[in-house]
C-alpha cells in the first residue's frame, strides 16, 4: 500500500531522517495562524496530498510568501480534484534551498531478492526518466538482507557516484535510518527524491515515497489506521472484510469472473476476453473459503449493478467444492435481480457440490469445464 | 525416479493439529505418504491419526529421521516454522499459506540458499509425485503417474491442465507449485535441471503468470541445459496495468515489465511451445507424448 507523502514524513521524522519542517491541514480555516503554529517560515510549499504521480506538473505543488498566499492557495486546492483524485490534504513544508539534489531509495528487488538500493546524483527528476537518459548515473547495490548495511556499502557508493567522502558519517546515518525504515515496516519501497543537501551542509529528504507490503500490515497498527483513512472503492473493502480481493477489471464490463485461485481467474478472464467478451469485475476467494463466505462473495459481486452474469469457476484442493455449493445456494436464496450464474466444480468433494448446485431453483447453470463456462456465457441463452 | 518427493520421503507435518493441518494430514495419509511426524509447539506427546506429535521440528526429525517437512501454519507464523525447519537441517521445505509477508520469505530464502535447502512457497499446493507420495494440499485424485514433470505459479491453472492431462492418459512424474508470491523459495530455473536429470520425465510443462522475471530466466536455462521438449503457457494476457491480480507476484508494471508478451517471446526463442490455454497444453503433449 503507497502510503501518502505527509505519512511518509512522519515515518522518516520517526527513523531519524531528517525532513523540512511542516504541518498537514485538512482544513482551510486559519491557515495562517496554523502555518505560524508550526513556527514555519516562509517562504512554504503547498503539497496536495495524492497518491498519483506527476502531481507538481498537475498543479499539486505550490508556493506561497505569505499567510494570505497559503490561504488563497489552500482555498483552491484543498478538496479540489487532482488527476481524478479528491484531495483531503495538504502538506505545508518550508521551502528549501538546496545545494545539491540526489536520488536515494531502497527497494525489494525480485531478481536478487534482496533489498536493493538505488542511488543517483540526479535528484529530482523521475528515476525511469534517468534510467533513460542516463542510465549509467544510476547506481545499484543489492544489500544481502543476513548481512544488512554495512561500511563498505557507503564507501563504495560515495566513490562510484564521486561524491564528497566527507559526508560518510551523514550518509552512514540515513541510509541505516533508512534501511531500519524499509525492513521493519516490511516495505516494497521507501524512496527519498530529492534527498538535498542544503547550504549549511546537511542532508535533507525534500520528498519520499513509502509502499508497504499488504501482507505485513497486521503487524503496523499505525498503517492500518491510516489505510482507514484512505478512500476506497465500496466494493473492493466490502470484500477485504471478508479477506476477497475484488479486481476491478474494466469499467463497463458486464461479466464477472470469481475462482478460488487468481492463476484460473487471469485463465477464465483471457479466455472470456479472446471470445469478445469484457469483463466487468474479478474476485479471488483464496483457498479454503466456507460457504457463509462464499454466499458474501456471491452477494457483493452481484450487487455491482453493471453485472449481470457470474462465472464462478472452482477446481477444488483446499477449498471443498461442497462447501462452494452451499454458499451459491445461500446466496441464490437472496438474490432478487435475474441474474445468471455459471458454475463449474472440480475436485475435492466435487459431487456432493453438484447435487447442492441442481437442488438450487433459478437461472443457475452448471457446466464441466472452463471452455464450456465460455460457451455458455456467450450465448444469448444466458441473458 | 520423479523429483524431490517420492517413496522415501519422510514427512513432518508442521501445524498437524489445526484444521487444515488434520484434513490434509489425512488426505495425505490416504494417499499413501509416509507422514512419519506432526510438530504443534505445546502438543508434544499427543498422535494424530496415529501420527506422533512432538513440540519442536528438532524433535521430531531426530525421533523419526524425517527428510522434508510441509507447513499447514497461518501466513503470520510461516517465518518462525520455517526458520525452525531450516534450523533443525530438514532437507526440503515446504510452505503453503497464503499472505505471507514478502520480507519474511526473503530471510527464508537467503537462510536456506546459504544451507543447500531446498525452500518451496509460499502460496503454493506442495509437490507431488503421482503414484508415491504427496505432500501438499492438491486434489490428488486427479494425478497420474507418468511422464511429464510440471511446475506451477498457480495451484488452479495446474489442477486444470492436469486433470485434463490425466484424462486423456497422459501421466506426470513430479508435480511443483512454486508458487504465486513475490519471492518463491525455489523458481522454474531452480528446478528445471532436476527434470532434465529425471529419466521417468521426458517432457515437462511450465505454467507461468505475469509479473516478475522468473519465466524470462526459465527461458535462459532452457536455451543452455535443457534438452527435454518444454510446452509453457502464460497466464494474466488481460489483467490490467499495475494491479495485483490475487497471486501477490502477478503484477505488470507500469513500465511493461512482467508483462505476458516478454515472456512468451523468452521461452519461444528458448525453443518452447507457447500455449494459450490449459487445453492447448494437453493438445501439444499429445503430440510430443505420442
Amino acid at each position: 500500500m503507497k502510503l501518502l507523502e505527509y505519512k511518509a514524513q512522519e515515518l522518516f521524522e520517526k527513523y531519524g531522517v531528517p525532513v523540512m519542517k511542516g504541518v498537514v491541514i485538512d482544513s482551510i480555516d486559519d491557515v495562517a495562524l496554523k502555518i505560524s503554529d508550526a513556527a514555519l517560515e516562509y517562504p512554504v510549499v503547498i503539497k496536495a496530498q495524492v497518491q498519483v504521480g506527476g502531481r507538481g506538473k498537475a498543479g499539486g505543488i505550490q508556493f506561497a510568501n505569505d499567510g494570505q498566499q497559503a490561504q488563497a492557495i489552500t482555498e483552491k486546492l484543498l478538496f479540489s480534484d487532482l488527476k481524478g483524485f479528491k484531495v483531503n490534504k495538504l502538506l505545508i513544508v518550508e521551502k528549501a534551498a538546496p545545494d545539491k539534489e540526489w536520488y536515494l531509495s531502497i527497494m525489494l528487488d525480485r531478481l536478487t531478492k534482496c533489498p536493493l538500493i538505488i542511488f543517483s546524483a540526479l535528484g529530482g527528476v523521475d528515476i525511469e526518466e534517468t534510467a533513460k537518459t542516463d542510465p549509467d548515473k544510476i547506481l545499484k547495490i543489492p544489500i544481502n538482507p543476513l548481512l544488512g548495511i554495512q561500511d563498505y556499502i557507503i564507501r563504495y557508493m560515495l566513490t562510484k557516484t564521486g561524491i564528497d567522502k566527507n559526508l560518510f558519517k551523514d550518509m552512514k546515518i540515513i541510509l541505516k535510518q533508512l534501511y531500519s525504515l524499509f525492513m521493519e515496516y516490511g516495505c516494497m519501497l521507501a524512496e527519498i527524491n530529492p534527498l538535498a543537501l542544503d547550504k549549511n551542509g546537511k542532508i535533507i529528504a525534500l520528498d519520499g515515497k513509502v509502499d508497504i507490503d499488504e501482507s505485513a500490515m497486521h503487524r503496523l497498527p499505525d498503517i492500518m489506521e491510516f489505510a482507514k483513512t484512505l478512500p476506497a472503492s465500496p466494493l473492493v473493502k466490502e470484500a477485504s472484510e471478508f479477506n476477497f480481493l475484488y479486481i476491478t477489471i474494466e469499467e463497463e464490463g458486464d461479466v464477472a469472473v470469481m475462482s478460488n485461485g487468481s492463476g484460473m481467474l487471469m485463465s477464465c478472464i483471457d479466455l472470456i476476453s479472446k471470445k469478445g467478451m469484457q469483463v466487468g469485475a474479478a474476485l479471488d476467494l483464496g483457498g479454503g473459503a466456507t460457504a457463509e463466505r462464499i454466499k458474501e462473495a456471491v452477494r457483493i459481486v452481484l450487487s455491482n449493478k453493471k453485472i449481470d452474469k457470474l462465472f464462478i469457476s472452482i477446481f477444488g484442493g483446499i477449498t471443498r467444492c461442497d462447501e462452494v455449493a452451499k454458499g451459491i445456494k445461500l446466496a441464490m436464496e437472496e438474490q432478487k435481480e435475474n441474474k445468471t450464474v455459471i458454475v463449474r466444480l472440480e475436485g475435492t468433494n466435487k459431487q456432493e457440490g453438484v447435487e447442492v448446485i441442481n437442488s438450487i431453483k433459478g437461472s443457475v447453470i452448471t457446466v464441466d469445464n472452463i471452455p464450456q463456462g465460455v460457451k455458455e456465457l456467450s450465448s444469448g441463452r444466458c441473458v | 525416479m520423479s523429483i524431490i518427493i517420492n517413496e522415501n520421503t519422510r514427512l513432518i507435518v508442521q501445524g498437524i493439529t489445526g484444521r487444515e493441518g488434520i484434513f490434509h494430514t489425512e488426505q495425505m495419509l490416504k494417499y499413501g505418504t509416509n507422514v512419519v511426524a506432526g510438530v504443534t509447539p505445546g502438543k508434544g506427546g499427543q498422535t494424530v491419526l496415529g501420527v506422533p506429535v512432538f513440540d519442536t521440528v528438532k524433535q521430531a526429525k531426530e525421533e523419526t529421521n524425517a527428510n522434508a517437512t510441509i507447513l499447514f501454519v497461518p501466513a503470520r507464523f510461516t517465518q518462525t516454522g520455517v526458520f525452525e525447519a531450516i534450523d533443525a537441517d530438514v532437507p526440503v521445505i515446504i510452505t503453503i499459506a497464503e499472505h505471507v509477508p514478502v520480507h519474511d520469505m526473503m530471510l527464508c530464502y537467503h537462510l536456506a540458499k546459504m544451507k543447500g535447502i531446498r525452500l518451496f512457497g509460499p502460496n503454493s499446493f506442495g509437490i507431488i509425485s503421482p503414484g508415491k507420495s504427496k505432500a501438499g494440499f492438491m486434489a490428488h485424485k486427479i494425478f497420474k503417474k507418468g511422464n511429464v514433470g510440471l511446475l506451477s505459479r498457480s495451484a488452479t491453472n495446474c489442477y486444470e491442465t492436469v486433470f485434463m492431462m490425466s484424462n486423456e492418459g497422459i501421466g506426470q512424474s513430479t508435480c511443483i507449485g512454486v508458487g504465486g508470491d513475490m519471492m518463491p523459495g525455489s523458481t522454474f530455473a531452480d528446478l528445471l535441471g532436476d527434470f532434465e536429470n529425471d529419466s521417468q520425465t521426458q517432457a515437462i510443462v511450465i505454467i507461468g503468470e505475469i509479473g516478475g522475471s522468473e519465466e524470462e530466466l526459465a527461458a535462459e536455462y532452457i536455451e543452455k541445459h535443457i534438452t527435454k521438449p518444454v510446452i509453457a503457457l502464460i497466464a494474466g494476457k488481460n489483467a490490467p496495468k499495475g494491479k495485483s491480480m490475487g497471486h501477490a507476484g502477478a503484477i505488470v508494471s507500469a513500465d511493461g515489465t512482467g508483462s505476458a508478451e516478454n515472456k512468451e517471446k523468452a521461452l519461444k526463442q528458448a525453443g518452447c511451445h507457447i500455449a494459450e490455454s490449459t487445453v492447448q497444453i494437453v493438445e501439444i503433449l499429445k503430440d510430443i507424448i505420442r
